[in-house]
């Protein structure tokens, strides 16, 4: 049990380095944007009206100030990581003087819902079927599945996305093709609200699920395929056990150890969002968030998410380090 | 699997838990769904992106994030006068707060203005002149609020005789002030002092809800910023707009797609009554998909010429388009026919003079000077030149009516009004000799400067649309004929790549007018040499070609002591203007900003077409387009 403490200690302390590295980076890229969010600002402002020279010189001053960007790089970092450490990411450059961290919240939830619950049906219902077609080799139904996962896979999710706006919003116009639920219902927790979600977030689901199963299944098929060709598999078969148990037990279990780390890195992707599925079907989300800071130079906002992603991957890595041993026994032995 | 199964189950709790965490924050006691019945509902496309700030509607502070088309400054918002580019309902100039014009003494230092009685904010408590006063001083003596600089330039003091009556005092002679509260897209919106005066901080309120002097309140928002819902107040006789009549929509939905398939799909869905714009295709389809649809046009171009002219704006303080030689040679070596096809697939409006052809600068400006026009002589050093043609709108007309037929006009009026009156023609020999003149030298096909380097430029252009097409089309003109040209898609050239002179060539736009009047200020006033920056220095808008010449601040200063109302006097300053530019060619005109806007009328009718009732810009990012909904009628389904 010491040895494990240990183990997960070395773990953590990683997880902060990386954090610290990763969100240390992420400050200095952003900080290079050629955009400001001043110029940003004062084109804005100055193209509704006659300012001039001296007037813009004035404004670019306030807003400077305003922004905490009148002092050195490195003294905004210190900054940055003063405030960071007490949870404050700092205000919205071009929402002033919203927070940053509330903007991100707004978007995530969607991002969140989406993402998750299309990844872990991909993971599920990809590895399920991978494993089992690896194992029943002559399946028919699985074989058929495996072409169409072959053929589906290497489309970009973006054209199946469009393919969906003219399938269904179109030719056959039966589901909504804009938005995050129905403009008459109300934002709570009612049952109105959580089927209106669910149904705005059908077409974009079956995007990325239509896709995104295929390489989940494929990887799973070959995992398998070279697994049941193990000694081990072949012994159990001539013991007797049982062929479920032999596949779920012994096939999928030593299987899923690879795939379970992958669905850790995948979840923690989710936070820098799914830009092109979120402008096709003008669907909220962290992309669209992300999109908009970096084009209008929003450097708060890029490091807000940038931060809560980096956070996210890393964490989701150490949790699935410390998980480890309790899946594969060769590494609780190590 | 059992272990599988755990996840799952995991996940599902922590999506539900999460997703209760973040949306549960309405209050629980009301309906969970509202009744927004179709036919008593208008549904607008936002061109624009969702909001950065989606619960801010705070417009009057600089990179609040609250945004202008959501419905905002078209249904809550409200200030003087309202000037629109068509023709208007009764005239394009329209007294909306001000119960008459402005004002103005002998040498145009002092401005009275006289407001409307017997309008309410939306909260019930009366607009009075001390409204107008509180939006002036607190802007100009505060920083940072969209017109703190303007306001301050200009005013050296406001007061208030009375309720309705506001008497500001200017800092140098001005006949043209009024203009800070004359609406065309946007202006300065009058603010409730009741409200604001009571925030500790104006700048750090989100004025949600906001309290409006228009005829609608917010009714809900996507929190996301998508769209958002307002409703007809209950007294919407007590706001300027009800001298127009009762808008007919009891809902107005502005609802962001920025996809512009998208808002085709949606409208022949009837899911949207007036989209913003689309491609030339999509409106092209839209006309024979939808049989309830159009654009501003019955037929071919379909598109609402705004009073906006795309332009190639060379960067005059940057060699060696700082030589007229080099920009007329530029210019002479496009093929506007070509142009016309690449960007628009021929549904574009050419102008050959630095003035929209749009609303009533067609009748002031192009048509009276087709003649000057087409007499005018250019020396190229070796020859001389007459380089203008007249035909060129026929030229297009017939392109594109073997694919159109009948929807392509025959009149030559229409032809003009739709395709423009000429453009300049396609003289490769003549831009050969201005090159030379200028001390260019052509070798094996290619262009060189004078000092022996190779004559490249490289030209800023939309990300996308029919302007990035333009651009995109240009560059390819000018390799063929042996300037070396690359084009940029630049997502910021406003705001940044124009503002600080980076650039050779632009294809956008620093020529907008009011549209409806011959008046020129609008753009021209920001024009004069004192605003000029320095190379390297941010340009206020929208001298973007960074030009100054003193014959052009003789015509600035002259039109800021000429009555706006002054019609033959403005127009003679509108042509001594168009004169210069086409001596000058600091830009290079091409064609109006033609937005293929569109609606539908299954559930409501009474839109303005161009060739009955032009009442009013049917581009509904605008604000006047308040006015379009005192003039519909429910359809019936």
């Amino acid at each position: 049990m010491k040895a494990y403490f240990l183990f997960a200690l070395k773990r953590l302390l990683q997880l902060f380095a990386v954090c610290f590295a990763g969100i240390s980076a992420a400050f200095f890229i952003s900080h290079l944007s050629p955009i400001s969010p001043v110029d940003s600002i004062i084109g804005r402002v100055s193209g509704r009206s006659t300012y001039s020279p001296e007037a813009i010189r004035a404004l670019r001053a306030t807003m400077t100030e305003l922004f905490g960007l009148d002092v050195p790089l490195w003294q905004q970092y210190l900054n940055f990581w003063g405030r960071f450490v007490t949870g404050d990411l700092g205000p919205s450059l071009l929402a002033f003087p919203t927070p940053a961290l509330r903007l991100v919240m707004i978007a995530l939830p969607w991002t969140f819902g989406l993402l998750t619950a299309t990844i872990i049906i991909n993971w599920l219902i990809g590895n399920i079927l991978g494993g089992l077609a690896g194992y029943y080799q002559n399946n028919r139904f699985l074989k058929a599945f495996g072409i169409v996962a072959i053929g589906l896979q290497p489309i970009p999710h973006y054209i199946v996305a469009f393919l969906m706006v003219i399938l269904f919003g179109f030719l056959w116009p039966i589901l909504p093709i804009s938005g995050g639920f129905a403009m008459n219902v109300r934002v709570a927790w009612t049952p109105e609200f959580v089927l209106s979600v669910l149904h705005y977030a059908l077409l974009p689901a079956l995007s990325l699920v239509l896709v995104g199963i295929g390489t989940w299944f494929l990887g799973m098929r070959a995992l398998v395929s070279n697994i049941v060709t193990e000694d081990y598999v072949t012994y159990a078969e001539l013991a007797g056990v049982k062929r479920p148990t032999i596949l779920f037990a012994y096939v999928i279990r030593n299987a899923m150890i690879p795939q379970l780390t992958s669905l850790a890195m995948t979840l923690g992707l989710i936070f820098s969002g799914t830009i092109i599925i979120e402008q096709v079907f003008s669907y909220p989300g962290l992309g669209t968030l992300l999109v908009r800071a970096v084009n209008e130079g929003d450097t708060t906002v890029v490091l807000a998410v940038s931060s809560i992603a980096i956070i996210a991957v890393a964490t989701a890595i150490f949790i699935i380090d410390l998980l480890h041993p309790i899946f594969d026994p060769r590494v609780r032995v190590e | 699997m059992r272990t599988l199964t755990t996840l799952a189950v995991a996940a599902a709790v922590a999506i539900a838990g999460f997703a209760s965490g973040a949306m549960a924050q309405d209050d629980a006691a009301l309906a969970p769904t509202m009744d927004l019945p179709r036919n008593e509902t208008l549904i607008i496309n936002n061109p624009e992106a969702p909001a950065s700030n989606p619960d801010s509607f705070n417009l009057w502070v600089a990179g609040s994030g609250a945004a202008n088309s959501n419905g905002l400054h078209q249904l809550a918002l409200d200030t003087l006068w309202f000037i629109d580019p068509d023709a208007g309902l009764d005239g394009s100039l329209y007294n909306q707060l001000a119960s008459e014009p402005w004002q103005y003494n002998a040498d145009f230092t002092e401005m009275t203005v006289k407001l409307r009685e017997g309008i309410t904010w939306s909260d019930g408590v009366p607009f009075t002149s001390a409204d107008v006063k509180y939006t002036v001083d607190l802007q100009a003596s505060t920083p940072g609020f969209n017109w703190s600089a303007p306001f301050a330039d200009a005013i050296e003091s406001v007061d208030t005789p009375d309720d309705y009556t506001v008497h500001f005092k200017l800092k140098k002679p001005n006949a043209r002030f009024h203009a800070l509260f004359m609406v065309r897209w946007n202006a300065a919106w009058i603010m409730p002092k009741h409200i604001f005066e009571a925030q500790a901080d104006p700048k750090s309120f989100n004025f949600n809800p906001p309290v409006g002097l228009g005829p609608y309140t917010l009714h809900s928002y996507d929190p996301n910023g998508y769209w958002y819902i307002w409703e007809k107040r209950p007294d919407w006789d007590k706001t300027a707009l009800a001298i127009w009549g009762e808008p007919a929509p009891k809902y107005i939905i502005y609802q962001s797609i920025p996809d512009v398939d998208k808002r085709l799909i949606e409208m022949v869905n009837g899911n949207l009554d007036m989209i913003h714009d689309l491609s030339p295709e999509g409106m092209f389809n839209l006309a024979k998909q939808d049989e309830n649809a159009r654009g501003w046009f019955p037929g071919f171009p379909y598109a609402h010429p705004d009073p906006t002219l795309v332009m190639a704006i060379f960067n005059n303080q940057k060699a060696p388009f700082d030589d007229k030689r080099v920009r007329w040679a530029l210019t002479l070596m496009l093929d506007p026919v070509e142009m016309s096809m690449a960007s628009y697939r021929g549904a574009a409006t050419l102008s050959a003079i630095a003035m929209p052809p749009t609303g009533t600068h067609t009748d002031d400006y192009h048509g009276p000077l087709q003649q000057w026009i087409t007499d005018y002589e250019l020396d190229t050093g070796k020859s001389k030149i007459k380089p203008y043609d007249p035909t060129v709108g026929t030229q297009i007309a017939n392109m594109v009516r073997p694919q159109f037929g009948d929807a392509v006009p025959t009149d030559a009026t229409m032809i003009n009004k739709s395709f423009g009156y000429g453009w300049w023609k396609k003289d490769v020999k003549a831009a050969g000799e201005l090159l030379e003149a200028a001390g260019f030298t052509n070798q094996g096909g290619k262009w060189f400067k004078p000092d022996g380097e190779q004559f490249k430029i490289t030209i800023n252009t939309f990300t996308d649309g029919v302007v990035n097409r333009l651009g995109t089309d240009i560059a390819q003109q000018w390799t063929l004929a042996g300037v070396e040209t690359t084009p940029v898609a630049d997502p910021v050239i406003y705001g940044t790549t124009l503002d600080l002179g980076q650039f050779d060539v632009a294809t956008a736009w620093s020529i907008e007018t009011w549209g409806g009047n011959p008046d020129l200020s609008f753009f021209l006033d920001s024009w004069h040499s004192d605003y000029l920056s320095p190379a390297g220095e941010r340009q206020t808008a929208r001298n973007w070609q960074r030009y100054s010449d003193p014959r052009l601040d003789k015509i600035i200063e002259t039109m800021r002591v000429t009555e706006f109302t002054d019609h033959e006097a403005n127009v003679a300053l509108g042509n001594e203007f168009i004169k210069l530019m086409v001596d000058e060619m600091p830009f290079m005109p091409i064609m109006s900003f033609n937005v293929f806007s569109a609606y539908d009328t299954r559930y409501w009718t009474g839109f303005p077409t161009a060739e009955e009732k032009p009442y009013a810009n049917i581009v509904n990012n605008w604000s006047n387009s308040k006015y379009i909904f005192t003039q519909l009628k429910p359809a019936g389904n």
